[in-house]
C-alpha cells in the first residue's frame, strides 16, 4: 500500500510554521517514513505541474500556512483543495489571518507606501508599486494581483480543519499527525486546540489573586516582571484569558505574556472578549478615569487581534455567512 | 449619502433605571427616534462587547449602552464595569474605522424620560450625518 | 456568531395586544400579521384587545392548555409591567415562564413613534428579535432556599444590645461582636441621660447581666467581622476574636490591677486618666474578663514582666492566648457600630487639646461619670471643681464647616454641663453659647427650661465662627466672640457632632454595601424601610443609620429585630433569583476573573476542580461575569450571550 501523501504549503507567512514542522525533530523522520511528501516548497523542490496532475483528493491531507492575499496563492489554495482529502488550516496566519491581516486596520496603500517607498531602507525613486499588469520592453507582464484586504484561509476555499499557533507547537503539529493518521480527528472543521483559556493550564493561574484589580497599566519592557506571578495581577496586558490553551505556554515560561496567538475561541471575537474581560478589571472610578486607564493600552487593536483580525467581527468576511 | 438614509441603532438599556426611562417616555408620549431599537439587559454591565461589534457588523450605524447614574446601580457597581470595558471599546472602535460618534454610552434614571428623549435624538441625528456604516472587512465574492 | 438551532417542531404562539387603541392606533395589525405569516415561525397569531384584562387573561390560559406551545411571545406593553403576570399563568399551564418573550411595542414605540408606517416597521423589528430570541429560549428554574434565622449584631452599643435582646428572646442565636473588651457603646460611658436624667449604668447593668447570662447570645469582644457573603436568609460570617490574653476563668477579681506596674493613658476615659496593661473597662463588664493590652504590657515587650500570673488566684493569665476565628451562618445582620466624634483639635481656634481644661461634651461625660477617671467628680486639671463653665454648641459642626449636618443630640447633651456641674458645685457659673438650639421632643425642651431657671445662661451668637479660645492673663480660659463680651472660664465644653464610627467604610466594603456622601451606609427607603440597607438582609440601626440618640437607637435597633423576626421564620422558605448566572464546568477554564468582577461575590473557585462556580443562592443575575468571561462558560440566565445575539440580529434584519 502506498503511503499516504502529504503536501506543505505556504502563503502569506513568515516562514515560522514550515520551521515548526522541522522541529518535531527526530520525530520528522518518523513522519517523513510514515508519509510521502508531495509538495513542500520551503524544504523541497516540487512543481505545481506535479500537483496537477494527481487525481483528485490524491493527497491525504494539505498543511497549508499562511493567509490569502494576492490571486497566486488562492490559485495554488483551491488547487490543494481539489487533490486533497483534508485540508487543514496551519498556524494562526491560516486559522485567523495572523499578523499579514493588521493589514485589514489599515488599507493596502498605506501597507504599500511603507514597503516601497516610506521605509528608510528603500531607494525607489520611480515609486514602483506592486501590480498586476505592467509593461516593460514593449512585453506585458501579469503578475497575481494583491488583494486590498487580507484573508484567512477559509474565507478562500473550504477547510477541514484548524491548527492554530504562531507556529503551532511541534507537540501540537505531533498530535494533529498522530490522530489524523490514526483516523482519530475530531469532528471536521474543529479547531485542534482547547476551547478553554490559556489560563486554564497556566502554572501562574494559581497565584492570581482573587481579585485582579488592575491600578496601573504597564508594558512588559517596562517592568522587571515577577516570573511567578500573574500578569494580570501585575497590571500587564496577558491575552491568556482570551487565548485557547494548548501551546504549553513557552512565552509565560520566558516571562512573557501570552499574545494571543491561538485565537478566538468557537464563535467569540478575540478582541470583544478581551476587552469584555480586561475592561472590567481596570480601576477607574469615573469617566475620566476610565478613559485614561484605556489610554494606557497603547494598542487595542494590534494588541487584542494581534493574530485575529481576519477572523474579527469588524475586520474580517462580511458576507456569506449570515444564516437569514 | 442620500437624505433618505435612515440609521439603525441599537440600544442596550439596562433593566432597573434606563429601560425604566425609556418606558417612562412612553407613558409621557414623548416622541423618540424610530430608529433606536432596544434591547433589555439586566445590567450595563451584562453588555459584552462582543454584543457591540455583531451589532456593528450586522448592520448597525450606532450603538448606544445606557445604565444606571454611577453609585445608583441595582447590582451595585456593574455600570462602572460597563464604563470601564467601555472606554476600553470606543478605542478599539476606531481603530477599526468607527467614528467615535457612532458609539455611546452615558446614564439615564428611570424617571428621566427627557434625557433619553435627547440622547435617542441626539444620537440619531449624529448618525445621519455620518452616514451609514463602512466596516473595514471585506466582502468574500 | 449567532448559533442559529432553528428547530422547526417547537410550537410558538404570538400574543398581539392592541391595548385598547393604545397600541392599535399608532400600529397596522393587518400589516404587522401579514409580516408574520410571510416571515414565519409563528403557528398560532392571537390577537387580544387588553391581554391583561381578566377576561382575555383566562383566554391566554385557555389558548396555552389547549395549543401547549413550546415558546410563547407577547407583542403588548413593557415586560416590566406584566413579564410576571403572564410567566405565572404560564406556569400554571405548564409552559415555562423562560419560554414567555414580551417585545415591547407600547412604551417604545406605538407612544413614541408618531409616524403610524414607522411605528409599524419598528413594531415589526421588535416581534422579529423575539421570535429569533425566542429560538435560544431556555427554561427557568422556581428555586426556593430554606432560612437561617440567626442574626450577627455588629456593634454592642446600645442598639445592638437591645437586638440581641429581643431576638435572642424570641428564641434567635445572635452573634453580638464588638470591637472593644467589651459591650456598652458610648452610653455605658455616661452617668446620666438627658432629658430625664436617669442613671445610664444602672439602666444598662441588668440588659448587660441579661445578655452575660443567656444562652442564645453568643458575645465576642473585642472582635471583628472580617468577612460576609450571602444574602438574605443564608449568610456566612467569619468572626476574628482577638486575644485578651485572660482565659474567661477570670473573675475580674482586679488582684492582676494591683501588681501590674505598667500605666498608661486611657482612652477608654477620653485620655483624662490612665489604666493598667491588664484591665477592665468598668466594674461589671461584659464579657466579665479582663484583657490585656498588648502594646503595653512588659511581657510582650521585653519579657521583663509576668507579675500578673502570679497575682492571679484563678490561673487565667494567658501569654500564649491566640486570635480565634469562628464562622457562623445567619439569616440576618444587624449593623450597629455607632458613631465616632470629629477631631476638634482640627480646629485651632477652639483650644482643643492646646489649652487646658477644654473638653468634649464626651469627656466632660466621662468626668462626671462614676465609673470614670475620677470616678465622677467633675474636676480640673489641677484637681479643684470648677466654678464657672462656657459650653459651645455645634463645634466641629457647622460652626467650623467640619460636618455638613447638624447631629440633632449635641444641644441637649450641651445642657447637662450645667445640670451635672451644679450639682457638685451650686455656686457654678454656666454660659451656653450656640446658634440654633435643636430640641427634638418636648422633654427636651423642658429639661432647656429648666436649665435656663436653674441659672444656665444662654448665649445666641451670630457668628459661631468668630468664637476663639485661648487662655487668659488670669490663667483661666478666655473665651471671645463677635457678639458677645469675653468670657473668663475655668472650663469649656465643645459640643461637638457625630459622625459615622471608624472604619465604617471598610465595613461597608465588606458587606458590599455604598456611602452616602456623608460616609453614613445608604439604607433603603427614606421613609417605609429606614433600618434596612440596600442590600437585604443587612439592617441598619443608630449612629450606624443616622445620627441620633440612645433613645432613636434602641427604637430603630428593636425595630429591625422585629422586621427580621417577621421575615425570617422558622421553617420558612425564600424564593430566590430564578435569572442567575451558571458556569459551565466543561467549559470554565478557572481564569477567575469573573470572580473579580462580581459585585456580590457570589462565584467560588473550586480549587479542586479548578473551576469558578456561581453560588446560585447568592447570583443576583446582574450578569457581568457574562460579559467577563472570555469563552462564554458564565451565562446569565433569561440573558444568555445566544439570546442576546439573536435579538440583535432580529432587530437588524
Amino acid at each position: 500500500m502506498s503511503k499516504p501523501k502529504v503536501a506543505v504549503s505556504w502563503n502569506s507567512s513568515c516562514g515560522g510554521c514550515d520551521e515548526s514542522i522541522v522541529d518535531l525533530e527526530e520525530k520528522i523522520l518518523d513522519v517523513a517514513e510514515a508519509v510521502e511528501f508531495v509538495l513542500w516548497p520551503c524544504a523541497m523542490d516540487f512543481k505545481y505541474e506535479q500537483i496537477e496532475a494527481l487525481p483528485d483528493e490524491d493527497i491525504t491531507v494539505s498543511l497549508i500556512n499562511g493567509a490569502i492575499q494576492n490571486t497566486d496563492q488562492e490559485h495554488v489554495v483551491k488547487l490543494l483543495r481539489r487533490k486533497s482529502k483534508i485540508v487543514i488550516a496551519f498556524g494562526s496566519c491560516a486559522c485567523y489571518g495572523g499578523v499579514p491581516s493588521l493589514l485589514n486596520l489599515k488599507n493596502l496603500d498605506d501597507s504599500f507606501r511603507v514597503s516601497y517607498t516610506n521605509s528608510p531602507t528603500v531607494i525607489n525613486e520611480q515609486g514602483t508599486v506592486p501590480s498586476a499588469d505592467s509593461e516593460d520592453d514593449g512585453h506585458a507582464l501579469s503578475l497575481p494581483s494583491v488583494y486590498k484586504s487580507v484573508r484567512k484561509l477559509d474565507d478562500v476555499i473550504d477547510v477541514d480543519y484548524f491548527l492554530p499557533g504562531c507556529p503551532p507547537t511541534a507537540s501540537m503539529i505531533a498530535s494533529a499527525l498522530t490522530a489524523l493518521l490514526e483516523g482519530k480527528l475530531p469532528e471536521r472543521k474543529s479547531v485542534l486546540a482547547s476551547n478553554k483559556s490559556l489560563c486554564s493550564s497556566c502554572s501562574r493561574n494559581d497565584s492570581k489573586p482573587e481579585t485582579v484589580s488592575i491600578k496601573n497599566l504597564v508594558r512588559i519592557h517596562e517592568v522587571k516582571a515577577d516570573p511567578g506571578l500573574c500578569f494580570l495581577a501585575q497590571g500587564i496586558i496577558c491575552m491568556g484569558p482570551a487565548t485557547r490553551d494548548g501551546c504549553d505556554y513557552p512565552c509565560i515560561k520566558g516571562n512573557m505574556p501570552c499574545t494571543g496567538c491561538l485565537g478566538p475561541f468557537d464563535r467569540t471575537d478575540q478582541g470583544a472578549k478581551m476587552t469584555g474581560t480586561l475592561g472590567g478589571l481596570l480601576e477607574a472610578g469615573d469617566e475620566e478615569a476610565a478613559k485614561k486607564m484605556a489610554d494606557g493600552i497603547v494598542d487595542p487593536a494590534g494588541t487584542f487581534y494581534r493574530y485575529s483580525v481576519a477572523a474579527s467581527l469588524l475586520g474580517g468576511k462580511r458576507e456569506g455567512e449570515e444564516n437569514e | 449619502m442620500t437624505s433618505e438614509f435612515k440609521p439603525k441603532i441599537i440600544a442596550f438599556l439596562c433593566n432597573w433605571c434606563s429601560y425604566a426611562g425609556a418606558d417612562k417616555a412612553g407613558g409621557q408620549r414623548l416622541e423618540c427616534s424610530a430608529e433606536i431599537s432596544i434591547v433589555r439587559v439586566m445590567c450595563s454591565g451584562r453588555v459584552d462587547p462582543q454584543f457591540i461589534l455583531e451589532a456593528f457588523r450586522k448592520g448597525a450605524d450606532g450603538v448606544l449602552v445606557l445604565g444606571c447614574h454611577p453609585g445608583d446601580c441595582h447590582y451595585r457597581n456593574g455600570n462602572i464595569r460597563a464604563m470601564r470595558r467601555m472606554a476600553v471599546l470606543e478605542k478599539l472602535l476606531v481603530q477599526f474605522g468607527i467614528e467615535k460618534e457612532r458609539f455611546a454610552l452615558d446614564w439615564v434614571a428611570a424617571g428621566e424620560s427627557e434625557k433619553f428623549q435627547k440622547i435617542s435624538q441626539s444620537m440619531t441625528e449624529a448618525v445621519t450625518r455620518l452616514g451609514p456604516l463602512k466596516l473595514k472587512g471585506y466582502v468574500t465574492r | 456568531m449567532e448559533n442559529s438551532t432553528d428547530n422547526k417542531s417547537e410550537k410558538t404562539i404570538l400574543f398581539l395586544c392592541k391595548c385598547g387603541t393604545n397600541i392599535a392606533g399608532s400600529i397596522d395589525f393587518d400589516r404587522i400579521k401579514k409580516w408574520v405569516k410571510s416571515y414565519g415561525g409563528i403557528d398560532i397569531i392571537a390577537t387580544g384587545n387588553l391581554l391583561c384584562s381578566p377576561k382575555e387573561k383566562e383566554k391566554f390560559s385557555q389558548i396555552l392548555r389547549t395549543k401547549k406551545p413550546d415558546q410563547v411571545i407577547i407583542a403588548a406593553c413593557t415586560p416590566k409591567l406584566h413579564e410576571k403576570t403572564f410567566q405565572e399563568l404560564a406556569e400554571k399551564e405548564g409552559v415555562n415562564p423562560g419560554r414567555i418573550r414580551f417585545a415591547n411595542i407600547r412604551e417604545q414605540c406605538a407612544w413614541v413613534v408618531k409616524d403610524r408606517e414607522k411605528a409599524t416597521e419598528k413594531a415589526i423589528h421588535l416581534i422579529r428579535a423575539a421570535i429569533r430570541r425566542s429560538r435560544f429560549s431556555e427554561d427557568l428554574f422556581r428555586k426556593t432556599m430554606k432560612v437561617n434565622t440567626d442574626i450577627l449584631i455588629i456593634g454592642g452599643g446600645i442598639a445592638g444590645i437591645q437586638a440581641a435582646r429581643a431576638l435572642a428572646r424570641s428564641g434567635r442565636k445572635v452573634y453580638l461582636v464588638e470591637r472593644e473588651i467589651s459591650i456598652g457603646g458610648f452610653l455605658i460611658k455616661c452617668e446620666e441621660v438627658a432629658p430625664n436624667m436617669e442613671c445610664a449604668p444602672c439602666m444598662l447593668s441588668p440588659l448587660l447581666a441579661e445578655i452575660r447570662d443567656s444562652a442564645s447570645i453568643e458575645v465576642f469582644a473585642p472582635a471583628m467581622v472580617e468577612e460576609v457573603v450571602g444574602f438574605f436568609g443564608n449568610f456566612k460570617a467569619r468572626i476574628r476574636q482577638r486575644a485578651r490574653y485572660v482565659e474567661n476563668t477570670c473573675m475580674a477579681c482586679e488582684e492582676c490591677f494591683e501588681v501590674c506596674p505598667v500605666s498608661v493613658t486611657s482612652k477608654y476615659h477620653h485620655n483624662l486618666g490612665n489604666r493598667k496593661a491588664v484591665y477592665t473597662l468598668f466594674a461589671g463588664s461584659v464579657p466579665g474578663a479582663a484583657a490585656i493590652d498588648r502594646n503595653a504590657c512588659l511581657h510582650f515587650k521585653d519579657g521583663s514582666c509576668d507579675a500578673c500570673v502570679a497575682a492571679c488566684p484563678y490561673q487565667s493569665i494567658n501569654f500564649e492566648q491566640e486570635d480565634s476565628v469562628k464562622e457562623v451562618e445567619v439569616g440576618a445582620v444587624i449593623v450597629a457600630t455607632g458613631f465616632s466624634s470629629p477631631d476638634l483639635s482640627a480646629y485651632p481656634e477652639l483650644g482643643y487639646g492646646a489649652v487646658e481644661n477644654v473638653l468634649s461634651t464626651g469627656d466632660f461625660e466621662r468626668l462626671a461619670s462614676t465609673n470614670g477617671p475620677t470616678e465622677g467628680e467633675i474636676k480640673l486639671k489641677s484637681g479643684e471643681t470648677p466654678g464657672s463653665a462656657v459650653v459651645i454648641h455645634c463645634a466641629g459642626s457647622l460652626m467650623q464647616e467640619g460636618l455638613p449636618y447638624c447631629s440633632t443630640t449635641c444641644c441637649t447633651a450641651a445642657l447637662k454641663v450645667g445640670e451635672l456641674l451644679r450639682k457638685q458645685n451650686s455656686e457654678a457659673r454656666v454660659v451656653n453659647i450656640h446658634g440654633d438650639l435643636v430640641f427634638n421632643k418636648p422633654g427636651e425642651q423642658k429639661f432647656f427650661e429648666k436649665q435656663k431657671e436653674e441659672g444656665t445662661i444662654f448665649i445666641r451668637s451670630q457668628d459661631l465662627k468668630a468664637i476663639k479660645i485661648t487662655t487668659a492673663d488670669s490663667g483661666k480660659i478666655l473665651v471671645e466672640g463677635k457678639d458677645f463680651d469675653r468670657i473668663e472660664s475655668d472650663m469649656v465644653v465643645l459640643a461637638s457632632g457625630m459622625k459615622p464610627a471608624k472604619g465604617t467604610g471598610a465595613l461597608s466594603e465588606l458587606l458590599n454595601l455604598s456611602l452616602d456622601d456623608l460616609g453614613y451606609i445608604v439604607y433603603d427607603h427614606e421613609v417605609l424601610q429606614q433600618t434596612r440597607s440596600s442590600l437585604d438582609g443587612i439592617y441598619l440601626a443608630g449612629c450606624a443609620l443616622m445620627t441620633c440618640n440612645a433613645s432613636t437607637a434602641v427604637t430603630q435597633s428593636v425595630s429591625a429585630s422585629g422586621d427580621i423576626m417577621s421575615r425570617l421564620v422558622p421553617g420558612n422558605e425564600i424564593e430566590l433569583e430564578m435569572m442567575t448566572a451558571v458556569i459551565d464546568p466543561e467549559l470554565c477554564s478557572g481564569c477567575k476573573l469573573c470572580i473579580s468582577v462580581c459585585p456580590f461575590k457570589a462565584i467560588v473557585y473550586n480549587k479542586e476542580k479548578k473551576v469558578s462556580e456561581v453560588m446560585e443562592a447568592i447570583c443576583r443575575g446582574c450578569g457581568t461575569c457574562s460579559a467577563a468571561c472570555p469563552n462564554g462558560a458564565s451565562t446569565a440566565r433569561n440573558f444568555t450571550n445566544h439570546q442576546i445575539l439573536a435579538e440583535i440580529g432580529g432587530l437588524l434584519k
